[in-house]
């Protein structure tokens, strides 16, 4: 399937074809593979692709935050990436993980990122070249800009947002989201203490944006989902969060550049950190039988 | 704390870190293959791990004084799958008391709970936990 033109920033994504016809322009072009499981590049991986780990690379060892300034500079320059390289992200699980490292990126200023629709599963089941041979290039300078910080929402704006009845998605589970969990399915134990929602977000999963090829629905589809049941208005001012804003980067990837939503913040501090933080309010549904 | 369990730890803290993720991805490309008799539905969905991330299947049996450990771990998954491969390597035909004391901060003294961020670490801590109370 071919990306949909419809969407409303239908260049930010190229598909599997694509960046097979175009993978060995390596001057123009860095290839980046983000994966959720640390070792999956290492079993095989697109030939041109580097690899670059959440935990290792762009979470900051001491801050929770992100790498920036020089230290986003010296991975860009490790991977031979430029100011003028158009980095293309793909990963396992939907491109959770890809949406991730492009979101951070974006929020370090570089704004060339372009994600493979479909991601990992995808080339794989077309059987498309896969190596296990790390990919090196010659590193280049990469001077780090001004950051994005209109992408990102910290727990004051959210919490003035929320107050303003302002628009937000939570894109975790519905038991996440009523109060019976505290943790996504099958992850347990990411420190929350208190189960519930921040009060007036609307519940929407992440990957109910993800077509069973792995890439993104249709932008009818979408629109069914975020504008239709979730009652988002067109253009209006969104906030998105899950529970340390991995998954929730997917979905402001989604309202963005899908739908064309040109206001939309990922709350990455997300429920570990509203969940937890003294004097903050919840909304619980979930009542226990 | 079983002696083949003494070889792996050592070895896992005598290298560097990316070593040590290579060691891992040695072990995930080792997994034993699952036996015929428990390559069906039922047996699945008795032996999935709940508390883990990734579909891990385990399959615990007392043999006299010893414990026999079968798994399924997806290809997907090459952390949990290494890591599993290490625990049927050092637990596998051991004796269910060296089994039952092996340390609980295993993760750790593999030197692997810097490159895995602290959740993913809590699941493999809840597979070694399994293993540890089937051997009491």
């Amino acid at each position: 399937m071919a990306v949909d033109k419809t969407y409303a920033h239908p260049d930010m994504l190229v598909s599997t074809d694509w960046v097979n016809e175009h993978r060995k322009e390596t001057d123009k072009y860095r290839i980046v593979e983000s994966d959720e499981d640390v070792l999956l590049y290492a079993t095989g991986h697109l030939p041109e692709a580097v690899k670059i780990d959440w935990v290792n690379d762009l979470n900051d060892p001491v801050v929770r935050d992100y790498v920036e300034g020089e230290k986003f500079a010296a991975l860009c320059s490790k991977h031979g990436i430029g100011n003028d390289t158009t980095v293309i992200f793909y990963g396992d699980k939907n491109n959770w993980w890809a949406c991730y490292a492009l979101w951070v990126f974006m929020l370090n200023g570089h704004t060339k990122c372009l994600i493979m629709d479909g991601g990992r599963k995808k080339w794989i089941d077309e059987s498309k070249p896969l190596t296990k041979e790390v990919a090196k290039y010659a590193s280049k300078p990469f001077k780090a800009g001004a950051k994005n910080p209109a992408i990102r929402a910290l727990r004051d704006q959210t919490l003035a947002h929320m107050k303003a009845n302002k628009a937000m998605i939570d894109v975790r589970s519905p038991q996440e989201f009523s109060g019976e969990r505290t943790h996504m399915a099958e992850y347990p134990q990411e420190g929350v203490l208190r189960g519930g929602h921040i009060p007036g977000a609307k519940n929407v999963p992440w990957a109910k944006a993800v077509a069973e090829t792995g890439e993104f629905k249709p932008r009818a589809e979408l629109e069914k989902l975020y504008l239709g049941e979730a009652g988002l208005k067109p253009g209006e001012e969104v906030v998105a969060y899950c529970r340390i804003g991995e998954r929730s980067s997917h979905t402001w990837f989604v309202l963005k550049y899908l739908l064309g939503f040109e206001n939309v913040k990922n709350y990455d501090g997300s429920w570990t950190e509203w969940g937890n933080s003294v004097g903050l309010p919840i909304e619980k549904t979930y009542q226990p039988a | 704390m079983t002696a083949s369990l003494n070889d792996i730890i050592e070895a896992f803290q005598s290298v560097d870190a990316e070593t040590r993720l290579e060691l891992l991805l040695d072990y995930a490309g080792r997994l034993p293959q699952l036996p015929e008799k428990y390559r069906t539905q039922a047996a699945h969905d008795l032996a999935r791990v709940q508390e883990c991330m990734t579909p891990v299947f385990l399959w615990l049996e007392k043999d006299g004084d010893r414990l026999r450990i079968f798994a399924e771990v997806a290809e997907e998954a090459p952390t949990v799958r290494g890591f599993v491969s290490i625990l049927i390597a050092a637990f596998d035909n051991h004796p269910c008391d060296e089994v039952n004391q092996s340390p609980t901060d295993l993760v750790k003294q593999l030197g692997l709970d810097g490159q895995i961020r602290m959740n993913r670490a809590v699941g493999l801590t809840a597979i070694h936990s399994r293993v540890r109370r089937a051997a009491a």
